[in-house]
């Protein structure tokens, strides 16, 4: 085409410009006699491949043989340029049942599947007896239902995540337990006490070790739960410590027969001493082996980080305990519960309990105490 | 016209006769205002009083003996605007309403049918679901119906008449004006035929499959309940079943959705239910038409007459949905059918010989049981029925 620009204000020049448009037919488009010749030398369409590609006669095979090999060029791409192409031939002549047939395969391919289904219709209304329309409708029709039955396995799926999520948040929202986001900047003085919401994502994660808080049927909550031992820089992993369960029954467990890092052998579970870590005071509280998870987790000064309780394990009397304990603040347990109303049933045997561990131990009575 | 009779006779008869006599005399009055060619206003008001005497039974009596009358009212009803077709198709529809006119009708004008079809295949025609009922009413009687299929077939060698009808069932744009939902119960009458139903089965075409979507129409029971009517007929072709439970047609999912509710099922039961039923949202309403219902249920039992039919919709979990819907369902009829499915489903397998159950023959005997069975069955139903009351549909 020639490169004369007509001025489109002059109508005799744009006449001019638009009788040559009609004696030269555009080159880079199909051509309405020999289309579907044209069609045949697109590699994606061709019926069958050249035995020599002569660069000449077939430019694109030639071009895409060099970069056959080339992984990154998606399939997708090309059966959306064909559909293109399809959709031009269309303009041409709408009733072109080959185009249809190819179009609705390109949808197929591209995983349109409600276009593929409707442009079979359309060929159907041409030539009711197509056979390749009919059985890239039925293919169409059948991963469309597929495809629907995936989006509602999805859904439903993420309504039950939801509703679960939300049972866990209320039953820490009514235990008046406290939650600390990973996010939480170290330099802040208080912990992050923002809405109980935004842990809701994190209740759908599990954490490393594929532990996830969780409800049962009674509505009693199980936590996972990390018990580091400082003297060794071990750690153990309770995957579902159940929130009404002591810690002396899972010390009990855990230390029935010595760990391979007890090198001294020493842990056993009537000699372990139990604190948690106030972060934000940097203080340790020790924690009565006898008291349940969910007794400790409402200590008013308790934190669940991670929405994983951690608590620290040494050997009392022990010269490392006596060394780590040094120079820090810890606040002994004392034989009356903080809570003075207990939350739950259970709560009430241990309250009984208590007088025999009065009567064995010897209490501190003081509230802080600096280990000497 | 009739005069009084003379002298003899009660005076009620006669008084019979003289409002006969009136009666006529207005009718044939009216004709002259109907006739094509007479003043647009006149005619309309005609139309309109027309319309109302179809109103009542004797009104409708009275016309159906005017046959001039009929034959100009046929040609109001396909005229185009301004002459009143609308009041005049719908006066045809409560006309066609009673099958012991259809006889004067169809005299009055043959061709009525024919040029009723046009209307309603016209995408153009503002009156097309008019037309679509009078010719769903009309064609609910065997004379008519086998008349206006044989134009059907006859229209093209490739059937065009039937396919354009399927094809505007079940486009919803097709014509912009009406939304044709007569389609449906039109369809489901001419399904009666077997040649429809050949067509409609036809393996080489797409032509069923195009109509399962439809029992989840929810804009229309009319429309809903004449695709569903209309499978439930081509049900009957059992030669037909394999293909039809096959995946070329895959026609159970689309029986069971619509009697499916929200109830959840277990991970095992779910996938073992077809792909269109699992994961159902909590949301899920049942066809609200108990007499869909039924045909729905009555379907699926004419599909399990094989033994690999019922084979198959064992496989495909339907116990499952039935099972959910029989604990549901508050009509007792469909109850009924809905328990007589599952007893097939879940009973023996039926001795040699007997592996198709629409062909087997029933010895005279047996026969004689069954019915008794039957009758007794009724007669507790009825009183079922009477002890609570249920509005006619």
């Amino acid at each position: 085409m020639e490169s004369s620009e007509p001025d489109p204000a002059d109508d005799t020049s744009m006449d001019a410009f638009l009788e040559k448009f009609q004696s030269q037919p555009y080159r880079g488009g199909f051509r309405e006699d020999q289309w579907e010749e044209e069609f045949d030398k697109i590699p994606l369409f061709m019926k069958k491949a050249p035995s020599e590609i002569d660069p000449k006669e077939f430019p694109d095979l030639a071009c895409l043989q060099s970069i056959i090999f080339d992984d990154e060029r998606s399939p997708e791409g090309n059966f959306r340029s064909a559909l293109n192409d399809v959709l031009a031939a269309r303009k041409l002549k709408p009733g072109h049942l080959k185009a249809i047939v190819r179009g609705a395969m390109c949808h197929l391919e591209l995983k349109h599947f409600a276009e593929a289904v409707s442009w079979c219709d359309e060929g159907l209304q041409i030539d009711a007896k197509e056979k390749k329309l009919l059985e890239v409708r039925a293919k169409a029709d059948k991963l469309k239902r597929m495809e629907e039955r995936d989006l509602r396995k999805a859904r439903l799926k993420e309504k039950k995540e939801q509703s679960q999520n939300e049972a866990l948040l209320q039953a820490i929202k009514a235990r008046n337990i406290r939650l600390v986001s990973e996010a939480v900047d170290k330099d802040e003085d208080s912990a992050s006490n923002g809405p109980i919401e935004i842990f809701l994502d994190g209740l759908s994660s599990e954490n490393p070790c594929g532990a996830r808080l969780s409800l049962d049927n009674q509505g009693r909550l199980s936590w996972p739960v990390v018990f580091l031992y400082p003297e060794y820089a071990q750690s153990d992993f309770i995957s579902a410590f159940h929130e009404d369960s002591r810690f002396i029954d899972h010390l009990m467990v855990m230390f029935s027969e010595a760990p391979s890092w007890d090198s001294e052998q020493k842990y056993h579970p009537d000699n372990l001493e139990v604190y948690f870590e106030d972060e934000d005071r940097a203080e340790l509280y020790q924690v009565s082996p006898r008291s349940t998870l969910l007794q400790v987790l409402q200590h008013p000064r308790y934190s669940v980080k991670a929405l994983t309780p951690a608590f620290l394990v040494c050997v009392g009397s022990s010269p490392f305990s006596k060394n780590y304990l040094q120079g820090k603040r810890v606040h002994r347990f004392t034989a009356l519960p903080w809570s003075e109303q207990p939350w739950s049933p259970s709560l009430k045997e241990d309250l009984l309990q208590l007088p025999d561990e009065l009567a064995l131990e010897t209490p501190w009575l003081v509230d802080c105490v600096r280990v000497q | 016209m009739r005069g009084p009779g003379a002298g003899s006779g009660l005076s009620g008869e006669r008084g019979l006769l003289e409002r006969e006599a009136g009666a006529d005399t207005e009718a044939a009055e009216l004709l002259p205002f109907l006739v094509p060619g007479a003043r647009a206003d006149l005619q309309a008001a005609a139309a309109q009083h027309v319309l109302a005497l179809t109103g009542s039974g004797s009104g409708r009596t009275l016309l159906a003996g005017q046959a001039a009358l009929l034959r100009a009212l046929a040609e109001l009803a396909v005229a185009p605007a301004p002459a009143p077709s609308r009041d005049a198709s719908r006066a045809l529809v409560n006309l066609a309403a009673d099958p012991g006119l259809h006889r004067q009708l169809l005299a009055a004008d043959p061709e009525l049918p024919t040029r009723l079809l046009s209307c309603v295949l016209d995408p153009q025609w503002p009156w097309a679901e008019e037309a679509a009922a009078v010719l769903a009413n009309l064609t609910r009687e065997l004379a008519p119906c086998a008349a206006l299929m044989e134009k059907l077939m006859a229209a093209e060698p490739e059937r065009l008449g039937l396919e354009q009808l399927v094809n505007a069932l079940c486009m919803p744009s097709y014509n912009a004006a009406a939304p044709l939902h007569y389609l449906g119960p039109l369809l489901s009458n001419l399904s009666q035929q077997a040649e429809v139903r050949a067509f409609l089965l036809d393996p080489d075409r797409c032509v069923v499959q195009r109509l399962l979507p439809l029992t989840q129409y929810t804009d229309s029971s009319v429309r809903r309940g004449g695709v569903v009517g209309t499978l439930r007929n081509c049900c009957f072709e059992h030669r037909h079943h394999k293909w039809l439970l096959g995946p070329q047609v895959d026609i159970l999912p689309f029986l069971l959705l619509p009697l499916a509710g929200p109830e959840e099922f277990s991970e095992e039961e779910m996938d073992r239910l077809p792909i269109d039923l699992q994961y159902l949202s909590p949301d899920k309403q049942r066809e609200p038409d108990a007499d869909i219902r039924k045909m729905l249920i009555e379907a699926i039992m004419l599909l399990t007459a094989t033994a690999p039919g019922r084979q198959q919709i064992r496989d495909q979990g339907a116990y499952l949905i039935l099972r959910e819907l029989y604990n549901w369902e508050p009509e007792a009829d469909v109850r009924m059918a809905c328990e007589k499915l599952i007893q097939v489903l879940i009973g023996d397998e039926p001795e040699a010989g007997l592996e198709n159950l629409l062909e087997v023959q029933v010895p005279e005997d047996v026969e004689r049981q069954l019915q008794q069975l039957d009758q007794q069955e009724q007669l507790e139903l009825a009183q079922e029925l009477r002890g609570r009351s249920t509005s006619g549909t």
